[in-house]
């Protein structure tokens, strides 16, 4: 009788693990995806060419260089699919809001300022890909603010 | 000589070994199950269920354990201190006192004094926040260490702290735990409550239900402490998740969880807690009411400037 008991729950063991592992696997491929999304960035240029930007600009390309590799590649940022002032409003207020961030909200919105610039410039392609898929209403909004960070920084 | 030498070489054949697949035999798995079930009757048989205090000549736990006394008070005593080593005596001690900045005395404790269903509530729901035990102020937070627990371990273990280090408070019966375990979770909301309900109060709902607060912190402030993790070694809070996410990507994180949180010291251990992903637990509905609570923390008028 123990015999069949104890035999009985050494196979639902067995069922248990093995069902387990089919979890945990499939949490793996979730991970996987994010995980290969962000290798595919981390692959990219390392540096951004800052040479041609404003003076401004370049001061925040420093911050941005300093704070967010705390953490992670600079290359996983630069080469990120990302354009959208708000995508990177979101995106740095994310990060700063981490707890020990040494992010302020100064140092997050110049961040925030080089990101939206730089993508205005070196991903213009990308940028007007995403601004085309807006609500006009968006797009006005979303242009709005890179014209706000460029006349905050152009020919200064 | 070389001629005859060469004659006793193999000849090289026109078909040579090709590649080929074949079916495992049946009689091999057929062995392999047979194997593994002699193995297991034998295990059954002499491993003594791989107890570390059952020798030969015994062959079980429950072979020992009936030679045990058998006073009833006196068995549940035995028992509820295993339990209470087990779950409960790392931080809150052997002889009862509780280990300052870990957890607070049990000895002489008023909270043990009080009703059975207040004392239960604190190992099957957890503890978070400031309680003041014997007129000192603690503030830490207990997991819902009992949860798992049965009504018969939950039962020794609270008659034991109940009825040890000088408490004279009485013990637990099963079905007292049992009535206390029924009214405890009776606390929570009916369908009928949850439908009159805005969805930012049943996202609170949610919230408390899945035990966020456990790591997150009542409110969703954060200072759970989290050794070595990145985030300043504590769990983040979550009042600003509306600055960082929309709706959609805060849903599909919460789904798939953080298994790997990134550590402040590469040579140390890796931080206690991580985000679960809760995909396969959470409903659609508790979902969005979830991300609809937790966009509602965010402090007014905290803006940012960009």
């Amino acid at each position: 009788m123990t015999t069949i008991t104890k035999f009985t729950t050494l196979f639902l063991g067995v069922a248990a693990l093995t069902l387990t592992a089919g979890l945990a696997r499939a949490e793996d491929q979730l991970d996987a995806e994010t995980k290969a999304r962000v290798d595919r960035f981390e692959k990219g240029p390392a540096t951004i060419d800052v040479s041609k930007y404003p003076d401004g600009i370049k001061d925040n390309y420093e911050v941005f260089s300093t704070k967010c590799t705390q953490c992670h590649k600079l290359s996983r940022p630069i080469n990120c699919d990302y354009a959208l002032p708000d995508e990177w409003s979101r995106y740095v207020k994310r990060m700063m809001r981490k707890p020990g961030s040494g992010i302020d909200s100064a140092d997050g919105k110049k961040i925030y300022e080089f990101l939206t610039y730089d993508s205005s410039v070196r991903k213009k392609a990308m940028l007007d890909d995403k601004l085309a898929k807006l609500t006009s209403d968006e797009k006005a909004a979303a242009e709005a603010k890179i014209k706000e960070v460029h006349d905050k920084y152009d020919n200064k | 000589m070389s001629d005859e030498l060469k004659s006793d070489l193999p000849q090289p054949s026109d078909a040579g070994p090709t590649a080929s697949r074949s079916v495992v035999p049946i009689w091999i798995i057929v062995l392999t199950l047979l194997l593994l079930f002699l193995g297991a009757v034998y295990f059954d048989h002499h491993s003594g269920w791989f107890d570390k205090q059952v020798y030969a000549p015994y062959t079980s736990a429950d072979e020992l354990a009936s030679y045990q006394p058998k006073s009833g008070a006196a068995s549940m005593l035995t028992h509820g201190k295993a339990v209470y080593e087990t779950y409960c005596g790392l931080c809150h001690g052997s002889d009862g006192l509780g280990k300052p900045g870990q957890a607070p005395p049990l000895a002489g404790s008023e909270w043990v004094a009080k009703d059975i269903t207040s004392l239960a509530r604190i190992p099957l729901a957890g503890l978070n926040g400031p309680i003041q035990v014997q007129g000192r102020d603690w503030n830490l937070s207990m997991a819902p260490m009992g949860a798992s627990l049965s009504d018969a371990d939950l039962s020794a273990v609270l008659t034991c702290i109940r009825e040890s280090w000088g408490n004279k408070n009485g013990a637990v019966s099963v079905d007292e735990m049992k009535a206390a375990r029924a009214a405890i979770s009776g606390n929570a909301p009916s369908p009928a409550d949850l439908a009159k309900m805005t969805p930012v109060e049943r996202g609170h709902v949610v919230f408390q239900k899945y035990g966020c607060f456990q790591c997150h912190g009542q409110d969703a402030k954060g200072g759970v402490a989290n050794p070595n993790a990145k985030t300043a070694e504590q769990v983040p809070s979550l009042i600003y998740v509306a600055d960082g996410y929309t709706k959609d990507e805060l849903k599909s994180f919460i789904m798939r969880g953080e298994r790997t949180i990134p550590v402040l010291h590469p040579d140390q251990p890796p931080p206690p807690h991580f985000m679960p992903s809760w995909g396969n637990v959470i409903s659609t509905n508790e979902l969005s009411d979830l991300a609809d609570y937790l966009f509602s923390l965010k402090p007014k008028g905290d803006n940012l400037g960009f």
